[in-house]
């Protein structure tokens, strides 16, 4: 566990060098750069949106078709009903709006769901402080090559603030 | 085979135990009375758990919302045996005629399963039409505070009772007098004559003067019949000919006939009056005259024409406007036609020898006999000596109401406590009634049989439409019981004309059946022989006329379009129609020129929170106090007040319409708790002098009182702001001379054009000159309209509209529109769908204001004035069914489309209210049900809609629309549906003119030409390619259905 | 870590770590309510109370309880709709916008500013419901198949526009703010001791616990829901605005409306803003993050957007001269002369000429004069809708139909009531939530606090 994070990102390289696999980061704030040092790979969530945003659209457009041109066509102010295409600029203003709440609600609930944030969830950071001010380098005994003796003289090189190693079978 | 199978219901039916038997037996088990059932000690050990008792609770509160959930449900009962000419769902239409002592026309009355609902005139006989008054009188049948049952000294009674007192006290010695309206039905006069009866008779508006002047100088006593069709020069003097004056309904009719441009020729109107009247408002040159200063006006037009007029101090502007009314008379000649309305026997004897100089009598004024206006003030006045000394043992008050519109009624009042037995027929409890020993309370004229002659060419039948709803019975048949004659009233009124008749023959005369069908009883033309003229005693009445002479301030009683002479203060509709001039409604008022308000220094503009001021009116001692209007075209230093309200002053029960309710609805009571009637009643000021009563006094005092009184105007913007793409008008002279050029073409109805940045006219350059018609800016690829089924539509001759307001009526009573109250119509919540815009003409305009340098923004300020005599434009405004409609684009609902007949159709039950439709309609004729109308409190006392008996005139064919929903003319489309049906029975096309709306059918003037304009030989489409037709607000490029016919003026283009 | 310029004013005070910010922050909720804030929600909500009872009322009697009439269909509802809109419109350009354009200053300001938006919303969201003469059908807005036949709904009617336009920007602002809550909430739920306290936070943070690839993430999410609500925010006023640019009413019908609309919305957004923060920033004790440079940047912000503003009102006027179309020219000429000119004056002095004051440097940084202003400017704002919306109508095509506008005690009441809920539920948001994004101010207290850039400067 660190108290800054500077210091964090300092021991995650170091670690690293060293070659140990660090599972997981806990931080009170986005650490700018720490992703690719612990080899977090970059979201796709973007792609999510697009998907979604595109989808709203084409619903959008199907339905106002069926409801204004195909299903009950209806002489409204003279305007043409005859087909999409001269009815569309009125149709415009939905269409976007529709892809907009697709794409935004579609890509929350995506978020939500991959993180397992969602309510009722229990929290798993191992030490209420690091949504405070406090970072921890979570590594696993597990996943790595090294001995825990090996690892905890590693980590102790670091500039460390605390140091917990639980053991759970 | 047959079926030999046997169910039973349990084994003690198939064992047949004798448990069973008993219990087969007694079909209902012996019920257990209530003391039994809980003195059962039994009943102690029973007992119901908590949880048992919370779920009752719960099932039986469950149940109980359920049921509250449930729209009530309103049954209706089936005909057990149905009439054989009553087919539910389809209207009967009877003829009938129409008489109130007033307006007489021919009508066709429209029943529903068997309820009178609509009455329009009966085209059948050709003349007259209905106006809003008659239109209206359908609702007073369904009044509620008409009397039930017969009443002696008070109380209800029976008719074996009032029988009995009063055929005692027509056995007593003395006296007895009837006193009635002007009795025009042979078969009541018959009735009269065999009671030995002493008949007196008088009107409410007192027209002696014509019968005597006619007396005098043509040797018939009869009021003038008038033929404006045959006049080229009508001069009228006072005389609101179209609106009030003598056979109205009539004369609008027969006036219009020679207004048609088309024609090549228009009859010339010129008018000189105190008010602002229908007549003025219509006539080509007007000039505003003081009461005093009519009688000079006809001895000027006398001295133009014959020299006989001598001299009279008369103001330069008239002097000259009466030279060239006298030209105009000259050129006209025996075609030439003056009236007067004052009811001075001076002036109509001035008036007939003007006509007869002018050659004029027989051609467009004979006095062949009608038998209009019989009556006369002095009768009732002499009437009134006698009783109040005793003299009269028996007075019987035939469907008239003298203690309210009898000349001196106060007087009358007072001598009526004098007489030993009094008897009422009137149908209500009214002022005369209320102080009447016994009432006999009459049929309404729905409700009963009659004839009446007008003139002695034909006799016209009056035949009940529904059976009497109350315990009333016909007076005529009344006097007969009296009379100790048997014989029933439809008896006596065939025997009338064919005295042969027995009731065997009831229904076998075919000539009979066929004129009641028709509405009328045979009809004999004759040629009205033209009576030599004596001039007698014109020349002194010329003396006096011109040495007349009026205080600072005149005064002008006048009738209201809508309201007449009283009768019909207590019906809600009548009331909401606005006054054709002011568009006020609910009240009267002093009508003074915007100099003398201005002098006075009162409210110059009445707002929705802008009330009027109020002056104290004072004559001879006697003084009321009245809410000042400002009225454009009031003769300065003369005020005018409407005839016709105050009625019900002591709480009189005539209708729950004729008193002003408040704010919440609940009627407002004066400081004793009495009922405040609407409006204050002039008819006590009415001028009597040698037995006639006139409208104008010529001293009167008026003095502010500083205080303050809102009036509730449909119309708060007098003038149109200069918008000639609503309002086209144009003179004769430049209509003759372009009659002929395409629509669109003539300099009096161009077509609007707009600016386009292209090279139109290919000058080369662009600019102001590079203009497209309004109908070639098109957006997009529009639903075809044309030659695609019907297209309904509508066009509108504002040269022959006369802003009467029967449409208004007629369109009210034919769709259920609300009644809204004057709280709400002063709030500009009119629910009208068919309004007439009055426009008057304003002194300024752009042009001038650039001309004098004005500022644009001062010149739009002078341009909403009026000036001070205006010109006045009438036009009826409804639903334009706009192909391009600009409300139906914005319903987010879809509540308002566009039918493939041309119409906008409001779908009430889909619509949730927004009201952004009602903001885009450029036309602003959009309604909106801010409450529920049918119900809530506010209303209760004149909505007809939320009286149980008034309910009854509700048409069946139109929905009563709820709260929070938008409503608006639908071009009477439920007759639509009816006449399409109608014509595919018979499976033919629809024959044009076979439907039509109720405003084009109420038009008295046939200014409304309804129908098809996709069948190119109907009359609508024609009317709509002539060259004066065209779109109101053309440029907003809505494509209306409806057209308006540019007006044309039959004046002078100079003055155009 | 991204480096600043020294000379930037820093934008946290005082000698800040990580925790005093936590502290900072959390410390209200944890402690007792202050008198202040009992004082004043008490006073809100009664006002609240009241504006509910004058809805009711209005639903229970129909829409005539309010002053319109024949002539003029909208007024008030309408006006405080598009008013509330406008205000919404701030929250979400505050955090979209600026964080596309990585303003680092938003931080301190928007989780409150988005607070604002959704309550704003909620407010606007009342008028179009209650203005319908049948709300209990309301529901007719929406696409359904429904007991007439599949009758559908008219999608050429900018009045539908709006309804997809308003759910859209309501639930997206939603989800957008709520996000950015999560992990505050979980700092919130592990300090809190009182178990029930700590249920509740634990539920309302989703289980948080700020993994290194969830954060990776929610800086992802933060990010496109910035792309995408920042066209939404530009589109929905646009939309309302054109309620009335594709009516034909004289003084509705205006191609320049989308955009001035939406600077006016920004403009009395920013002034909504500033009015609330000043008083949440003293009720708090937040000087150290909410302070006069955030002020100042956003008095900028309403100078510029007051400026498009009155550049807008010229604009018209002239077009309307320019048009040479009779209707559209008196429609304004009776706007600044007819019977409304006063309210067409209060209008031009709130929005044109106040703002302008915000060129004095010391205008532009004094708490009071700012204070002031954005309510003088919200007042002014009010005023465009009602000139716009009322002195249109009452005088348009038809001069038989010209008529008058008076509103009611209704009227008067249902808006002064929106405005209590308004402020009950922001009291709440004051009380209950982290009012200021911890995580963001976090990673810029390096680069902008003012301890950080001592250092700095030593160096």
């Amino acid at each position: 566990m660190y108290d800054d994070d500077d210091k964090l990102m300092e021991a995650a390289s170091a670690l690293v060098a060293k070659g140990i696999r660090v599972k997981d980061v806990f931080s009170p704030f986005p650490v700018h750069g720490i992703d690719p040092i612990i080899g977090v790979k970059r979201t796709r969530l973007g792609i999510v949106a697009f998907m979604f945003a595109t989808t709203g659209t084409t619903l959008a457009l199907l339905g106002m078709w069926y409801f204004m041109i195909s299903d009950w066509p209806m002489n409204i102010g003279g305007k043409p009903s005859f087909s999409l295409i001269e009815n569309l600029p009125a149709f415009i203003p939905v269409t976007f709006e529709f892809s907009v709440l697709c794409g935004a609600h579609g890509m929350a609930i995506t978020y939500l769901l991959r993180n397992g944030t969602l309510p009722g969830m229990p929290a798993t950071n191992p030490d209420p402080r690091t949504t405070d001010d406090k970072f921890v380098i979570e590594i696993t005994t597990e996943q790595n090559a090294l001995s825990a003796a090996e690892m905890e003289t590693a980590i102790k090189e670091t500039q460390l603030f605390e140091l917990s190693i639980k053991d759970y079978e | 085979m047959a079926n030999t199978k046997r169910y039973w219901s349990g084994l003690d039916e198939l064992q047949e135990t004798e448990a069973f038997k008993t219990i087969q037996e007694q079909e209902f088990p012996g019920a257990q009375s209530v003391d039994e059932f809980l003195t059962d000690d039994r009943l102690e050990s029973t007992h119901t758990g908590r949880r048992d008792f919370l779920k009752f609770m719960g099932f039986s509160l469950t149940a109980a919302t359920l049921v509250a959930c449930e729209t009530p449900v309103i049954k209706s009962i089936p005909y057990t045996n149905k009439p054989e000419e009553i087919t539910p769902g389809v209207a009967n239409h009877y003829a009938s005629t129409y008489y109130d002592g007033q307006d007489y026309v021919n009508v066709l009355v429209k029943t529903r399963e068997g309820r009178p609902i609509f009455v329009k005139s009966n085209a059948q006989t050709g003349v007259g039409r209905v106006n809003a008054r008659v239109n209206a009188s359908v609702l007073s049948l369904y009044d509620s505070a008409r009397l039930t049952a017969p009443q002696v000294d008070g109380a209800d009674s029976d008719w074996a009772t009032v029988d009995q007192r009063v055929s005692t006290a027509m056995a007593k010695e003395g006296r007895k007098v009837l006193l009635t309206n002007t009795v025009l039905s042979p078969s009541l006069k018959r009735a009269i004559a065999t009671t030995g009866l002493e008949h007196v008779q008088y009107d409410a508006i007192d027209y002696s003067a014509f019968v005597k002047a006619s007396e005098m100088n043509f040797g018939v006593a009869t009021f003038p019949s008038f033929k404006f069709d045959a006049a080229t020069a009508i001069v009228t003097i006072g005389a609101d000919f179209l609106g009030t004056f003598g056979d109205s309904v009539y004369y609008a009719e027969n006036w219009a006939k020679n207004r048609k441009p088309e024609n090549g020729s228009m009859s010339r109107m010129h008018a000189f009056e105190t008010n602002m009247s229908l007549t003025g408002s219509n006539s080509d040159y007007r000039t505003m005259v003081k009461p005093s200063e009519q009688g000079k006006v006809a001895t000027a037009l006398l001295q133009a024409i014959t020299g006989q007029g001598g001299s009279s101090s008369l103001p330069e502007a008239v002097q000259a406007a009466v030279a060239s009314a006298a030209q105009d008379l000259k050129k006209a000649g025996s075609k030439g036609l003056v009236l007067a309305g004052s009811n001075e026997l001076d002036v109509q004897r001035v008036v007939n020898a003007i006509n007869s100089a002018l050659g004029s009598v027989g051609t467009t004024v004979t006095y062949d006999g009608t038998d209009l206006f019989k009556g006369s003030a002095g009768a009732v006045q002499s009437l009134t000596a006698d009783m109040q000394n005793g003299g009269i043992e028996m007075l019987i008050i035939a469907d008239c109401n003298p203690a309210y519109d009898a000349p001196d009624a106060d007087k009358f009042v007072a001598a009526l406590a004098k007489v030993n037995t009094t008897v009422s027929t009137s149908m209500f409890n009214d002022e005369t009634a209320s102080r009447c020993s016994i009432i006999a309370p009459t049929h309404h004229w729905l409700e009963s049989w009659g004839d009446l002659a007008i003139d002695r060419y034909r006799i016209d039948l009056v035949q009940p439409t529904i059976s009497p709803l109350h315990a009333s019975r016909g007076w005529g048949e009344s006097l007969l019981t009296w009379t100790g004659n048997a014989v029933d009233w439809y008896t006596f009124v065939r025997q009338t004309h064919a005295s042969d008749y027995t009731s065997e023959a009831m229904y076998t005369n075919a000539d009979w059946n066929k004129s009641v069908h028709n509405g009328f009883l045979g009809w004999n033309e004759q040629v009205p022989e033209t009576p030599a003229y004596r001039s007698e005693g014109v020349a002194d009445a010329v003396g006096r006329l011109n040495s007349q002479v009026g205080g600072t301030f005149e005064l002008a009683l006048y009738q209201k379009t809508t309201m007449g002479a009283g009768q019909h203060a207590a019906n809600p509709m009548l009331q909401e129609t606005p006054d054709p001039l002011t568009k006020v409604t609910w009240d009267n008022y002093v009508t003074m020129s915007h100099a003398d308000v201005d002098a006075m220094g009162l409210n110059g503009f009445i707002g929705q929170e802008k009330p009027a001021s109020v002056v104290k009116v004072t004559l001879n001692g006697a003084s009321l106090e009245l809410p000042v209007f400002p009225m454009p075209g009031q003769a300065p230093g003369t005020i005018g007040i409407a005839l016709g309200y105050g009625r019900g002053a002591n709480g009189e029960t005539i209708g729950k319409a004729a008193f002003q309710t408040g704010e919440n609805g609940s009627f407002l009571t004066d400081s004793e708790g009495q009922m405040v009637p609407v409006g204050k009643n002039v008819h006590p000021w009415m001028n009597v002098s040698q037995g006639m009563s006139h409208t104008h006094q010529f001293d009167v005092q008026v003095e502010s009182t500083g205080g303050e009184y809102a009036l509730a105007c449909t119309q708060i913007q007098n003038t149109f702001m200069g918008r000639d793409s609503i309002v086209k008008e144009t003179d004769f002279t430049s209509f003759f001379a372009e009659r002929n050029a395409d629509k669109g073409e003539a300099s009096w109805n161009k077509v609007i054009k707009l600016a386009v940045h292209e090279d139109v006219n290919g000058d080369g350059i662009i600019n102001a000159q590079d203009a497209k018609p309004a109908e070639a800016f098109d957006l997009w690829h529009e639903h075809a309209v044309e030659n695609v089924g019907h297209r309904w539509g509508m066009a509108i001759d504002l040269t022959t509209c006369t802003g009467c307001s029967a449409c208004v009526t007629a369109c009210h009573i034919e769709n259920n529109v609300p009644v809204v109250g004057k709280d709400e119509v002063r709030r500009h919540r009119d629910m009208h769908w068919m309004r007439i815009d009055r426009f008057f003409a304003s002194d300024y305009s752009l042009e001038r204001g650039e001309e004098e340098g004005e500022s644009v923004i001062g010149t739009y300020r002078k341009m909403e004035d009026p000036s001070g005599n205006p010109q006045t434009v009438h036009m009826p405004m409804m639903c334009q069914h706009c192909n391009h409609a600009p409300c139906e684009t914005v319903c987010p609902v879809a509540a308002t489309t566009h039918s493939n007949e041309g119409l906008n159709q409001m779908t009430y039950n889909r619509c949730i209210g927004t009201r952004y439709c009602a903001n885009n309609c450029p036309y602003k004729v959009r309604r909106f049900n801010w409450f529920n109308y049918p119900g809530y409190k506010k209303f209760a006392n004149f909505n007809p809609a939320q009286d149980s008996l008034m309910r009854m005139v509700l048409n069946p064919d139109v929905t009563v629309r709820s709260r929070g929903v938008m409503e608006k003319c639908s071009m009477c489309v439920q007759r639509l549906q009816a006449g399409k049906l109608e014509a595919k029975k018979v499976g033919a096309p629809l024959v044009d003119g076979s439907v039509v709306t109720a405003c084009a059918e109420a038009c008295p003037t046939h200014a409304i030409t309804f129908g098809d304009l996709n069948d190119t030989k109907s009359s609508a489409r024609l009317t709509s390619e002539n060259n004066r037709a065209y779109h109101a607000l053309e440029e907003v490029g809505v494509k209306p259905n409806i057209f308006y016919m540019t007006k044309v003026r039959n004046v002078e283009p100079t003055q155009a | 870590m991204q480096k600043e310029a020294a000379i930037r004013e820093p934008l946290i005070l005082g000698d800040k770590s990580y925790k005093d910010i936590t502290d900072d922050v959390v410390g209200p909720i944890e402690g007792p309510a202050p008198i202040g804030w009992k004082i004043m929600i008490t006073i809100s909500s009664i006002v609240a109370v009241y504006g509910v009872g004058s809805i009711l009322y209005l639903l229970g009697t129909g829409i005539g309880v309010w002053g319109l009439n024949k002539t003029v269909g909208w007024a008030w509802d309408i006006t405080n709709f598009v008013w509330w809109v406008g205000i919404g419109h701030a929250g979400t350009l505050i955090s979209a916008v600026l964080l596309l354009f990585r303003q680092k200053w938003r931080m301190a300001i928007n989780r409150s500013a988005e607070a604002m938006t959704i309550f704003a919303v909620i407010m606007a969201a009342i008028f179009p419901g209650i203005h319908m003469g049948r709300i209990w059908v309301s529901y007719w807005v929406l696409p359904l198949p429904n007991q007439f036949g599949s009758l559908w709904v008219n999608f050429n009617s900018p009045l539908l526009w709006d309804v997809f336009a308003i759910s859209t920007y309501f639930s997206v602002s939603l989800v957008f703010w709520y996000i950015g809550l999560i992990p505050d909430f979980a700092t919130i739920r592990d300090r809190m001791t009182k178990p029930l306290s700590k249920k509740i936070y634990g539920l309302l943070s989703f289980g948080w616990s700020g993994r290194a690839k969830h954060w990776n993430r929610f800086e992802e999410v933060s990010l496109v829901l910035a792309g995408i609500a920042t066209p939404l925010v530009f589109s929905v006023h646009s939309i309302v605005s054109m309620d009335f640019a594709t009516s034909i009413v004289p003084g509705w019908h205006t191609t320049i409306f989308p955009p001035y609309f939406v600077s006016g919305a920004v403009f009395s957004g920013f002034a909504m803003v500033q009015t609330l923060l000043l008083i949440m920033r003293k009720g708090m004790k937040l000087e150290n993050y909410i302070h006069v440079k955030h002020v100042e940047y956003m008095n900028i912000v309403i100078i510029v957007t007051g400026s498009i503003v009155g550049v807008a009102y010229l604009t018209e006027l002239f077009i309307s001269w320019y048009s040479g179309v009779e209707y559209e020219s008196y429609a304004f000429i009776n706007r600044f002369s007819g019977p409304y000119s006063w309210a067409y004056w209060i209008m031009m002095t709130c929005n044109v000429i106040s703002p302008q004051l915000f060129w004095f440097k010391k205008i532009r940084r004094s708490l009071i004069a700012t204070f002031v202003l954005s309510i003088v400017v919200n007042i002014g704002m009010w005023f465009e809708r009602y000139v716009i919306i009322v002195t249109s109508v009452h005088r348009d095509y038809d001069p038989s139909s010209w008529g008058e506008f008076h509103p009611t005690s209704v009227d008067v009441g249902v808006f002064i009531g929106t405005l209590g809920i308004f402020f009950t539920l922001f009291l709440g948001f004051a009380r209950f939530f982290p009012v200021l994004a911890l995580n963001e101010l976090k990673t810029i207290l390096k680069s902008s606090g003012e301890n950080f850039k001592k250092k700095q400067a030593n160096h």
